[in-house]
């Protein structure tokens, strides 16, 4: 019984993600059978990785509910990218460039959490502030300017790939999913996440520590940012204001699509595993077939609604 | 006679120029079901508020087994062994049973300071407490979301018994419940009492409080206008003294 009720939604989501990532590779394969090799699948990872991460902090936030979400996360991703960079020119040795970027994104996303929890302001308002705050002061901060000077010795984990998959992908997006899967499912944590996202007034009732559960989510969310802006550096060798743009609407859109309730409490993250790569398989595809970006979009938002329908129906069956 | 579990001597609750409770006295025993019975504002709400730690009383002194306590939050009641199933229970519905049951206070092997919880363990013990209510739940990691109101009522009393609640206070824990689940309900009251608890019930329905009570007090109009033994009372009588007809509660309401 516990294991159908696990499975049924989640199960359903995940079927539906796989469903529609083999309709994308059938249609790519008839269309362009050329893009089948070794590295687009290494490109679709390089690029899942960054995507993952920030999707799963989206997720964690959305999950414990509140009318959770952080707009803030490509923000948040561009900005650490940039105070790592700034800070090692000002004479921080490079050896504390990953680090500086994590704790700037944890800074960025404990800061969201105070106006959230603290302040109670609506979290779609705070970090849609917090949003044109960190992504202004990156650009302000940089002229507009790419900051080069990331280490060599971080390009080369950055860039490496092990058979296929690049390094990054194996040794922090792997392990972070798992982790995360096992914290939520297996954890008295876990289970507060779940309970105060679903039900706040009965979570705090029972002495569930809900404001402090939040702050820390955010501050994690934060975290995972720094780690996608980190990894930014180490692939693409330099620091840019505008790299995370439109992250916080792929990762909204991956939370979604994998399945994550939007008022909190219901979904996994292994959902929103596959709902990257669905999200990246697809829009590498339709740049390989030189579609415009314009439609990429508009591709993307049809997929999201599609699938919001598709659960929706599915509840009305039941 | 066993000592009373928890004595309220004088309680009073005012809220600013309003005097919601006054004078209350009150002895809950062990074992034994206590209604309170009163029209809407009479005070009975605050009155188990003020045991369940949601408000502090104005005066008096509720004592708890000869030692004197003050509450603070409804925590500390519930440190004090009394536990409250609220109208609204409180259950989040995404959770099993089990894991409602135990949900804040989870058992959990801590592996790197990380609490990974005992399934198995947390389990066996709902199961046991829910064959012990004999709440006709076979499988206590059905989530809450899919039960009705009455099994509902019995995982908020496992929640309670799990604390090990001495006092549970239940308020009206069958307003909305048809009448099948009703008979449920009142059955886990009586057992609560069998098992040792007290319990504190708040109704409106006095054919339900005469089948479930064995003490039953009437408040009207913030005090306490009777107490009786369901032995020695009718529900003609309860009626008048919950409507001011009883000619002890008019005596008492020209006195003041």
């Amino acid at each position: 019984m516990n294991r159908i009720r696990k499975l049924q939604g989640p199960a359903l989501i995940l079927a539906l993600l796989a469903l529609l990532w083999i309709i994308v590779i059938l249609v790519l394969l008839v269309l362009k059978p050329s893009v089948f090799s070794l590295g687009t699948v290494t490109t679709i990872l390089q690029f899942s990785t960054i995507l993952a991460l920030v999707a799963l902090g989206q997720a964690i936030v959305i999950l414990a509910g509140g009318a959770g979400i952080d707009l803030s996360v490509g923000g948040i991703v561009s900005l650490s990218a940039i105070a790592g960079m700034l800070a090692m020119k000002l004479g921080l040795p490079s050896f504390l460039l990953p680090p500086a970027c994590i704790i700037a994104g944890a800074a960025l996303g404990a800061f969201n959490g105070v106006l959230v929890t603290k302040l109670s302001i609506l979290p779609l308002i705070a970090t849609l502030g917090t949003f044109f705050v960190y992504s202004g002061l990156a650009l302000a901060l940089t002229g507009g300017a790419a900051q080069s000077g990331v280490p060599s010795w971080l390009l080369i984990w950055g860039r490496g790939v092990f058979s296929g998959i690049p390094v990054p992908f194996l040794t922090i997006a792997i392990p972070v999913f798992a982790i995360a899967g096992i914290v939520l499912m297996w954890t008295a944590w876990g289970r507060w996440i779940y309970a105060m996202g679903f039900n706040e007034r009965s979570a705090r009732l029972v002495g569930i520590p809900v404001d402090r559960a939040r702050l820390i989510l955010y501050s994690l969310s934060g975290v995972l940012s720094g780690a996608a802006a980190l990894i930014s550096l180490a692939w693409l060798g330099s620091g840019r204001p505008n790299i995370g743009q439109n992250l916080e609407l792929e990762s909204l859109t991956a939370a979604m699509l994998g399945g994550i309730a939007i008022l909190g409490g219901r979904g996994g993250v292994g959902g929103v595993f596959a709902a990257v790569m669905l999200l990246v398989t697809l829009k590498t595809g339709l740049l390989q077939l030189n579609v415009n970006t314009v439609w990429q979009v508009g591709i993307v938002g049809a997929l999201l609604v599609f699938v919001l329908l598709a659960d929706r129906l599915s509840q009305n069956w039941r | 006679m066993t000592a009373p579990f928890l004595v309220a001597k004088g309680i009073a609750k005012r809220f600013g120029a309003l005097t919601a409770l006054s004078g209350v006295d009150l002895e809950i025993r062990s074992g034994e079901v206590l209604a309170l019975l009163g029209d809407n504002g009479a005070g009975k709400s605050t009155f188990i508020k003020i045991l369940a730690g949601a408000h502090p009383a104005s005066d008096g002194e509720l004592v708890i087994e000869g030692v004197p306590v003050a509450f603070s939050s409804p925590k500390d009641a519930a440190a004090a062994g009394i536990a409250t199933i609220f109208q609204e229970l409180a259950l989040s519905e995404n959770l099993s049973i089990s894991e409602n049951v135990f949900l804040g206070r989870e058992l959990k092997r801590s592996v790197l300071g990380v609490p990974f919880l005992r399934r198995a363990d947390m389990r066996q013990r709902v199961d046991g407490l829910l064959k012990e209510l004999d709440a006709h739940i076979s499988d206590p990691e059905a989530p809450v979301g899919s039960l009705s109101g009455g099994q509902r009522q019995a995982v908020a009393i496992c929640r309670a018994l799990n604390l090990n609640a001495r006092l549970v206070i239940m308020d009206e824990p069958t307003a909305a419940l048809a009448v099948a689940e009703t008979r449920k309900v009142l059955a886990l009251t009586r057992r609560l009492a069998e098992r040792g608890c007290a319990v504190v019930l708040i109704s409106h329905n006095i054919s339900e409080v005469f089948e479930v009570a064995d003490r039953i007090v009437v408040f009207r109009r913030g005090r306490k206008v009777a107490e009786r033994l369901r032995a020695e009372t009718n529900p003609e009588e309860i009626v008048s003294f919950i409507t001011g007809a009883h000619p002890d509660v008019r005596a008492l309401e020209k006195a003041n």
